[in-house]
């Protein structure tokens, strides 16, 4: 346990010591911007609720918690420090562990940033406050599963951008599939559904918080570190 | 964790490593006791950096063991995973990461506690002169600093072995002399492994030498071991006044000595001069009788020495088949 927080601590150091994740947070706080106040007019609707909100966010996380997560791993192989973390007293686990931890603390910092728009709607009207933390545990959950997405892939790769570009791949199709296998066959789109991260997360927006979601986006995210961690783990099998 | 001082600290047994086609390692056996420097020399690409991975638990061996401590590195990986410090080829640090917060990181997982940590970090830094860049970003430190460093982030939690891959390569001589005073000084309470393909480092920090070639070990000993051990009958050289006596009759007269094999006439490069290399057959000090020779065919003596192999001879020697 120590050992995943002393690393989530670093990892979520590193991204606030290059100016990247600054530009990264504003272009995230711009379109999101653009999205509120321009495109949707937001004075001018009168409606107070974050629907088209929620409606972006998680389709702009798919391309942009992959960035986010891409050298994560990656970058450890490339450098050749990984050899030195793999070789200090820490298993795999607590590595995939600790960086995912890390991550998750940048999306958060995020999601936090955009608590400005619901502030805003308390102020201004009478929002439905259950759709709205039912959204952002929504957001936090499809959030952490892109993440974990990207974290797997990061463990595949020493190129970064290969590492996004799987990651962007993996998180677009599982968010996609249900619009994507539905177009062409009618049978499919049941079983595409299940599997489906936006359907999951629409029932969030509505204020529904379902066990079954939940377990869905849990189970997918325990999956995908369980398959990093394997593939950190590869190199000590013969 | 005591043991006896006959329990090697590090034992290597029939270690073999297969890279797909390439054998990186064909076997290699050797043991190290507790306070030995030993210095792994060999080749670029000898196998010194598999052999030390696979100590370090960074990869699996293809087959054969090694034991730290008494403990299989496989078996028993994390455990022994707390007793060595390590410094990879190249020293890899992250680079956006200020130096004390990487070595305080690195203790952190070392199991080396708060307190303890803010004391030890300026003990270390303070042995591995890195005391006035703690500060820095180690991104922009020089390529010297950095692996001085990476040397303190593998004393961090005091361990008492060291692994050092390649410690002094891409510093200049000032900074190579440093590390090497260093690393002898570390020596004296810990047992430490260091490869190298530069024979003086070896010559200079290290109480024995691992020959490595081609994933074998062609030699192992002191320095004074390896030189005895080729040593049995070396040849000797022969040098005399040249006084008008052709080198082909002398060559002939050496020949036609019972207990001489080999001769061989060597350019000199002095008027008045020639000397000769003979290796001999049997067990006779080739000395005495190359002394009495001259003496019976009264040329005039000049030198007769024995012909060992410095340090360099051997490695060539050695890693030339």
């Amino acid at each position: 346990m120590g050992n995943i927080w002393v690393m989530g601590r670093k990892e979520f150091a590193s991204y606030f010591a290059s100016p990247i994740a600054y530009v990264a947070i504003a272009v995230f706080l711009v379109v999101v911007g653009l999205k509120f106040f321009v495109v949707d007019t937001f004075f001018k609707t009168g409606e107070a609720s974050l629907r088209s909100f929620f409606e972006l966010v998680p389709a702009f996380f798919v391309f942009y918690l992959p960035a986010i997560a891409m050298r994560l791993v990656s970058e450890e192989k490339r450098l050749g420090t990984f050899e030195l973390l793999a070789t200090l007293p820490v298993s795999d686990a607590e590595i995939v562990l600790g960086k995912f931890t890390g991550a998750l603390g940048f999306l958060k910092v995020t999601l936090l940033l955009t608590l400005v728009y619901p502030l805003m709607l308390g102020l201004l009207g009478e929002p439905d406050w259950g759709a709205i933390i039912g959204g952002y545990v929504g957001l936090l959950l499809i959030g952490s599963a892109f993440l974990a997405i990207g974290l797997m892939a990061s463990t595949w790769t020493r190129s970064q951008i290969v590492a996004y570009i799987v990651g962007a791949v993996l998180s677009s199709l599982f968010f996609f599939i249900d619009r994507i296998l539905g177009a062409f066959f009618e049978e499919a789109k049941k079983v595409a559904e299940y599997f489906s991260f936006s359907s999951h997360f629409s029932n969030f927006t509505r204020g529904v918080i379902d066990t079954r979601d939940l377990v869905f986006f849990v189970s997918m995210i325990a999956l995908c570190l369980v398959v990093a961690t394997f593939s950190l783990n590869r190199r000590r099998w013969n | 964790m005591s043991q006896s001082a006959a329990t090697p600290m590090i034992e290597v047994a029939d270690l073999r490593k297969r890279y797909g086609e390439i054998e990186a390692l064909k076997g290699i056996s050797f043991s190290i006791h507790k306070g030995e420097i030993v210095g792994f020399l060999g080749p670029n690409g000898a196998g010194k950096s598999t052999c030390l991975k696979i100590m370090t638990c960074f990869i699996p061996p293809t087959s054969g063991s090694v034991r730290i401590g008494g403990l299989d590195v496989q078996e028993h990986s994390r455990a022994v995973r707390k007793r060595f410090g390590y410094l990879p080829e190249s020293a890899p640090l992250y680079t956006d990461m200020v130096a004390y917060d990487y070595l305080k990181f690195v203790g952190a997982l070392r199991g080396v506690g708060g307190r303890k940590l803010g004391k030890r970090i300026p003990e270390v830094a303070e042995k591995c002169g890195v005391t006035d860049v703690l500060g820095q970003v180690v991104g922009t430190l020089s390529k010297g600093y950095r692996q001085r460093v990476c040397l303190a982030q593998a004393l961090i939690h005091d361990p008492e072995i060291l692994v050092l891959d390649e410690p002094t390569v891409g510093l200049d001589p000032n900074q190579v002399v440093e590390i090497r005073t260093l690393i002898k000084d570390l020596g004296r309470e810990r047992t430490v492994i260091l490869s190298t393909h530069i024979l003086p480092e070896v010559l200079v920090t290290c109480d024995r030498i691992v020959i490595i070639h081609k994933g074998k070990i062609v030699a192992n000993g002191t320095p004074q071991e390896l030189q005895e051990a080729q040593a049995s009958n070396p040849p000797v050289v022969l040098r005399i006044g040249a006084d008008g006596l052709a080198a082909e009759s002398v060559q002939a007269v050496i020949k036609g000595q019972p207990w001489a094999g080999s001769v061989r006439n060597r350019p000199v490069g002095l008027a008045g001069e020639m000397e000769f290399e003979i290796s001999g057959q049997g067990a006779d000090d080739l000395r005495e009788r190359a002394i009495g020779l001259a003496q019976a065919q009264k040329w005039r003596l000049l030198e007769v020495r024995r012909e060992l192999l410095d340090l360099e001879g051997i490695f060539r020697k050695s890693t030339q088949e």
